[in-house]
């Protein structure tokens, strides 16, 4: 059974984003409805040809360090040769990096397929779709003319190498050293952790790319570099691999170790050094000491592809807890039945049905709605539609990352709990699902140090301007709604509740302007409850205008957005409640 | 070589059916529709062949407007181009009449199409055609390749297989494992656009309508037997399932 909902996926595209429009800018002018809807479709095939069926027997079987290099599942292999042939990798590069200019919204609604299918497969795909677009946004000509056909082919994979043993969540901690040569090489010498298809027998090369300090740099994040560093030399003469005796030459990055995990257990994290025989070769990617500001440039894009994975792994949950709950009978109504009935007519499964609906439906158009503003961003012209639309997708990219994978867990937990005793058992896929979802609010910034960031950065930001245009995108929405006799109650009630996130940032600003920093960032991750919360009432409003128009799953779609409404917008009230509080019981003891 | 492929538009085969307008009318509401499953292993063969030895291949769609995103689809796998007879597929004969008129004009070598639609079934289709054009046609066939002038193919048959020859051109009616579907990749979906598809009136009209669908009768309870009773069982296969 197919994990994702297309219907709901195409009607979150065409009739709530409009994703259509985009093709009226030059840049994506080669694509209409139907080069989109053709691109699901292959996403779609890929998935139920390569995908799910390896879904369960590849966490079965995991990945094997065995003289010093990592064997993974056989059934990968089809998949990466498949999807490097479908040219969905390379498809959000320009044309004349032979990219196909897709819109990021449909490369994620195409992920969002994949990921429902295969979350650890896709990784694999998608840590190379993240290295292309760094090498082709940093890169010099030559880097990306050696690199960009290999990984845009999948003759060569890619990581993202950050996490080293004293440096996780801060990576201003990062140790690992970049010593200049004369050749204006430098050589590495460092360890990473965690590194995510960090090795495999899959490709001729694995392409890393390594946050490290030069020798000298500056302390802090100030002082970080980004280097592309492959598992095997290259020659950069014919920008093929160096041979020695028609034997390819280890650049000297070692697999230590492989980690043994909870989940997503098909993609290994591995333990990996780099220089241990003073033979790594890395080459400096965009400018010397500003590795860390080009990671995050990219890694928005990285993080809303975790919340994306969050989502994902929620929707097949979600597929699999309403055919269950339509399936299992057991226990009568407490009035009106003789009969057992079916689960969902219970209120407490119709209520985490309802839950989980809301969760998916909801976190998938709050993405979709990032990966747009991501998409105008990249076309637009004047000075001020930059600053926009670049405000809204710093401010939003940690909310949805946040809402995937925190709700993502939440709305994975409801559907084991959907499935009662058996959904705790191996006989049925919530039990993986609930596994490999529980890494997303770790990796890719934990949500502990996202809500810092939100807080830290976005209320007092030039007065809380990007709150301000966000506030505006909101607003638009409730005049829309507040005409439309379906969505006339809703739409005040996200006017109240926007006043009363106004009143709480407003109380939080008192405290910092009082110098209590440790107050005002104490309960950061309340905060980003709140916001999370906000932003999918407002992604259900813009649902429930939509849905209006529509006949027949209108209906069900305005029912959720009432759902959500009754059940938890409520919560902001406590949530405010506890912001504002000074009085923390968390803060150190003097 | 010059290749015809014939594809239906049908729902996607999770679709569940249901008829409006006191059951006269199909209802399309909601669903998902693809090329038919069997006429998708024609069209991968075809390309292949053409890949192999040159040559064009063009895919024919009897359909309204709507089936257009499967013949796009046809065009992104690696199909030259495309005709679509606007008409409704209200029947076999019809549709077999439609195909025939546009091979005649076309001198095709081979015309591919599945061994039967997944929406009706019927099956026949490739028989018309080949009658109509008075050349030989095979079904189903399951293996296909082309030595010159010749068709070297394998049919399934009942309780076998067959092997076969014969020269083009040739009917035939496909299906697995003749090919692997093929996946259509970004670079093909992008110059779909470009690709002609040229839309021509039907021919002729349409001989039969819809009086009425009904739906499967739905599945009777399972009948529970006591192990040690095998005598009712046996009675039960005798009398009701009539197996034995
Ligand atoms: C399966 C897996 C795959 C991974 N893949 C990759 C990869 O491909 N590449 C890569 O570079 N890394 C990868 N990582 C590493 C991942 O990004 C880190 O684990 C993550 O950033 C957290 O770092 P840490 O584990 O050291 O935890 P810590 O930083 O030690 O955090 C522990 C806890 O303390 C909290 N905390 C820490 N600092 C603060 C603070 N200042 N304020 C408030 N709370 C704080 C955190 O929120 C967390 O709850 C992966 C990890 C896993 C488990």
């Amino acid at each position: 059974m197919a994990g994702f909902d297309r219907k709901m996926l195409n009607f979150l595209l065409k009739n709530v984003h409009q994703v259509n429009t985009i093709t009226t800018f030059d840049y994506y002018s080669a694509h209409d409805e139907e080069t989109f809807q053709l691109i699901l479709d292959t996403a779609e095939n890929l998935a139920a040809k390569h995908l799910s069926p390896a879904f369960v027997n590849s966490d079965r079987n995991e990945p094997q360090l065995l003289n010093d290099e990592v064997k993974v599942h056989p059934a990968l292999k089809p998949y990466i040769q498949s999807i490097a042939e479908s040219g969905l990798i390379a498809a959000t590069l320009p044309f004349e990096e032979d990219g196909q200019q897709l819109p990021k919204t449909i490369y994620a609604a195409a992920h969002y397929i994949l990921t429902a299918s295969h979350n650890s497969f896709v990784m694999f795909s998608d840590l190379a779709h993240g290295c292309l677009e760094m090498i082709s946004t940093f890169g010099t000509a030559d880097l990306k003319k050696i690199y960009l056909p290999k990984i845009s082919t999948c003759e060569w994979l890619g990581t993202m190498c950050l996490t080293e043993p004293q440096a996780g969540s801060s990576l201003s901690d990062v140790q690992t050293m970049a010593y200049l040569q004369p050749d204006g090489t430098y050589k590495l010498l460092g360890q990473k952790v965690f590194i995510s298809a960090g090795d495999h027998d899959l490709t001729g090369n694995i392409v890393h790319l390594v946050l490290a300090r030069i020798e000298g740099a500056p302390a802090g994040t100030k002082g970080i570099s980004l280097f592309v560093v492959p598992k095997y030399k290259v020659d950069y003469q014919t920008g093929d691999l160096l041979l020695e005796n028609g034997e390819k030459v280890s650049n000297d990055v070692k697999s230590i170790a492989i980690f043994h995990k909870m989940g997503q257990k098909a993609t290994p994290a591995m333990h990996l050094g780099f220089g241990g025989n003073n033979d790594c070769e890395g080459i400096l990617l965009g400018q010397e000491n500003k590795g860390l500001a080009h990671m995050f440039q990219m890694m928005n894009g990285a993080r809303l592809g975790v919340g994306m994975t969050g989502i994902s792994i929620a929707s097949a949950a979600m597929q699999l807890s309403q055919q269950y709950a339509r399936e299992r009978v057991q226990g009568r109504l407490p009035v009106g039945s003789r009969f057992p009935v079916q689960i969902q007519e219970h209120p407490d499964v119709k209520r985490m049905l309802f839950a989980q609906k809301a969760i998916v439906n909801g976190g998938l158009s709050l993405l979709l709605q990032c990966y747009k503003y991501l998409d105008l961003l990249k076309v637009s012209e004047t000075e001020q539609d930059i600053f926009k639309y670049d405000c809204l997708t710093e401010l939003l990219t940690p909310v949805a990352k946040t809402f995937g994978a925190e709700m993502g867990i939440l709305s994975t937990n409801l559907g084991l709990q959907i499935h009662g005793g058996y959904g705790y058992t191996m006989d049925f896929e919530l039990e993986q699902l609930a596994r490999d979802v529980r890494i997303t609010s770790i990796y890719e910034g934990t949500t502990g140090i996202h809500s810092l960031a939100l807080v830290g950065r976005e209320i007092l930001k030039s007065d809380g301007i990007s709150l301000k245009f966000w506030q505006t995108e909101v607003e638009n929405t409730v005049e829309e709604a507040r005409k439309l006799e379906q969505t006339q109650k809703a739409a005040e009630q996200l006017q109240s509740a926007l006043e009363l996130f106004n009143f709480t940032t407003n109380k939080m600003k008192e405290m910092s302007e009082e110098g209590k920093t440790m107050e005002y960032l104490a309960d950061a991750n309340l905060y980003m409850e709140l916001f999370g919360i906000l932003n999918i009432a407002w992604q259900w409003l813009l649902i429930g205008v939509a849905a209006t128009a529509e006949n027949g799953d209108g209906k069900d779609k305005l029912k959720t957005l009432y759902f959500y409404y009754q059940y938890e917008l409520g919560k902001i009230d406590y949530l405010s409640r506890q912001i504002i509080n000074t009085e923390k019981l968390t803060l150190p003891e003097i | 070589m010059k290749i015809l492929v014939c594809i239906s538009s049908v729902p996607d085969t999770t679709s569940k059916i249901s008829f409006t307008d006191s059951e006269t009318v199909f209802n399309k509401a909601g669903l998902q529709f693809i090329i038919g499953p069997y006429d998708d292993y024609a069209l991968a063969r075809a390309v292949e062949l053409k890949e192999q030895s040159g040559g064009t291949v063009t895919v024919l769609n009897v359909g309204t407007v709507e089936t257009e995103p499967q013949i796009r689809k046809a065009l992104a796998i690696g199909a030259d181009d495309a005709i679509r007879v606007d008409a409704e597929p209200t029947d076999s004969y019809f549709v077999a009449e439609q195909i025939a008129n546009i091979a005649k004009e076309g001198n095709y070598d081979l015309i591919m199409m599945g061994r039967e639609t997944t929406d009706y079934n019927s099956g026949v289709v490739h028989g018309i055609v080949g009658e109509m054009l008075g050349i030989p046609s095979f079904s189903p066939v399951m293996e296909l390749n082309i030595d010159g002038n010749q068709a070297k193919m394998t049919r399934e048959i009942e309780g076998g297989k067959e092997k076969l020859e014969a020269s083009l051109p040739l009917v035939l009616g496909c299906q697995e494992p003749i090919a692997e579907w093929k996946i259509p990749n970004m670079r093909g979906i992008m110059t779909a656009r470009t690709k002609p598809l040229n839309v021509v009136a039907p021919s002729g009209d349409s001989l039969t309508s819809i009086s009425a669908y009904s739906m499967p009768p739905a599945k009777g309870a399972c009948k529970m037997i006591p192990a040690e009773d095998a005598g009712s069982l046996i009675n039960l296969l005798r009398t009701e399932a009539k197996v034995l």
